[in-house]
């Protein structure tokens, strides 16, 4: 990969190459008002990526292909089914990796170059630097990337960084057939997406809403939800942020923490110089001088 | 008696398992340091590289801890916190300034090392309670995965401010401390300046057998 292109790197000391000169960042919308959940996207997402078709379970008691995100199946049409005034909706919702402004997997990957964000907002993931420990699964606040047990690595959805550094869209948005899927420099997506919500509005979907997270800076794949107040009602968590826990983890504690040991390393040192070792003989002599018994023998 | 008399300090058993926990305790604290700083990562290519450590780091994790177990087994009874220990631990400005004079005589083991066993011990069984959902992070729910990471970080950092002590301790200032763990014998003198009611109870042993 060309270290320019790339934006951000997971545990590295200096900023990343291609912070000198700016781009345009990449999206994707997701209209969820005009998804029929065809899952053709997930079809086009196996087949560009090369993944081999999941096995078939048992029935899991829904129309979704399967449960939820895999190593090797990277987004999904949840058919989330929800009754709202007495009234049923089958919410098709596709889910896939973010690719958060402020990736959560990122900032909790230890290894240096595992995870990068490229100048064009694409969070991917660098197989030769993964170290398969998980860290991102616990840092991610949507629950993306799976760790396969055979290869040790962990996998998500790339946005087709290959296709878009090529000039196409990504395969998902291509094979979509009722155009609920977008792709375009995010100023683009935010026009269109708020026009569907004022279009939505005007059908009596009052409380129509763009889902963009701010919890995670915005992230570059983003939704119109018909209602945008209750987005678990589409499986997307409410309000997802960087946890608190992997802030405290990756600011204070590291600093405590190298504080904490270079200073219990120098306080022995100098102990040391000052005090030096325990000396059983010379003890023993100024004990004696003092009269004091040694011991009761 | 001579000078030269040695004690009998720790069995061969003893010594088996202290260097279990302290080699496995070095491993965790290398492989864990690594990931725990970026400008610590060149630990890992150190110990074989990234994907080695993360496969091993659990799994010696897990023999330093059944070897902890057995060390509790083994030294629980003489680790017990006294009244004497207080004392000690009061004055413990004395012990670090060498003013052993006006310490309470300690035991077996004196209040600083019974300090060092608990600390492991505490630490030890919370690091290995926080890093089982890191370790299978699919079976553990976000959260446990979120509080755990802040307290294997913890646990660990205070197990390493501990260990710094212990190892200066044990290799600078107490002088004889690491032959013993080695050979298992310390000198009379050693015996009766650093643990004098351990030397005591040694010697009326002696006595009456």
């Amino acid at each position: 990969m060309d270290e320019r292109n790339v934006r951000a790197r997971s545990a590295s000391l200096s900023p990343a190459a291609g912070v000198i000169s700016p781009s345009e960042t990449v999206a994707k919308l997701i209209d969820v008002s005009s998804c029929i959940g065809c899952k053709a996207c997930e079809v086009a997402c196996q087949e560009w990526n090369d993944l081999p078709p999941a096995e078939t379970r048992p029935s899991f008691g829904s129309y979704q292909t399967l449960p939820d995100l895999e190593p090797n199946f990277w987004q999904v049409i949840k058919f989330n089914e929800v009754e709202r005034d007495s009234r049923f909706f089958w919410n098709m919702t596709k889910y896939q990796c973010m690719h958060c402004v402020d990736p959560g997997c990122l900032r909790a990957c230890p290894a240096p170059g595992a995870i990068v964000q490229l100048k064009n907002g694409i969070v991917g993931f660098v197989y030769e630097n993964c170290i398969g420990c998980g860290f991102c699964i616990t840092g991610c606040p949507f629950d993306v990337p799976r760790l396969s047990p055979s290869t040790g690595k962990v996998y998500k959805c790339t946005l087709c960084s290959d296709r878009v550094s090529a000039g196409l869209e990504p395969a998902c948005i291509k094979a979509c057939p009722t155009n609920c899927l977008h792709f375009g420099t995010k100023e683009q997506l935010v026009r269109i997406a708020t026009t569907r919500v004022n279009e939505l509005k005007m059908d009596g979907y009052e409380s129509a809403a763009i889902y963009d997270p701010e919890g995670v800076g915005g992230a570059q794949v983003f939704y119109v939800l018909p209602n945008g107040e209750q987005p678990e009602e589409y499986g997307l968590p409410r309000d997802p942020a960087i946890s608190l826990a992997v802030l405290l983890w990756k600011q204070p504690l590291k600093w405590l923490g190298g504080l904490l040991m270079a200073g219990g390393v120098l306080a022995a040192f100098t102990h040391y110089l000052r005090f030096g070792r325990k000396d059983v003989e010379i003890n023993e002599l100024s004990q004696r001088e003092r009269a004091e018994p040694v011991d009761e023998s | 008696m001579s000078r030269e008399e040695r004690i009998q300090r720790f069995s061969f058993a003893e010594r088996i398992m202290h260097w279990i926990v302290g080699l496995t305790f070095v491993y965790v604290m290398l492989s864990g340091l690594a990931l725990f700083s970026p400008h610590l990562y060149w630990l890992a290519y150190l110990l074989g590289g990234g994907t080695t450590i993360v496969r091993w780091h659990p799994i010696v994790g897990l023999l330093f801890f059944i070897a902890l177990i057995w060390m509790f087994a083994t030294w629980l009874r003489d680790m017990k916190i006294d009244r004497e220990d207080v004392d000690w631990i009061k004055r413990v400005g004395q012990y670090i300034r060498h003013h052993e004079g006006d310490l309470p005589d300690a035991g077996r083991f004196n209040a600083g090392q019974k300090g060092l066993f608990w600390v492991q011990g505490v630490t030890g069984v919370l690091l290995v309670a926080s890093g089982i959902p890191l370790w299978f992070p699919h079976h553990f729910p976000q959260w446990s995965r979120l509080v755990s990471i802040l307290v294997h970080e913890i646990a660990a950092l205070a197990a390493i401010g501990a260990f710094i002590v212990h190892i200066y301790m044990g290799t600078a200032v107490v002088r004889g401390s690491l032959s013993a763990m080695i050979t298992g014998t310390v000198s009379a003198a050693w015996a009766r300046f650093h643990h004098p009611r351990w030397y005591r109870k040694v010697e009326s042993e002696k006595v009456s057998e």
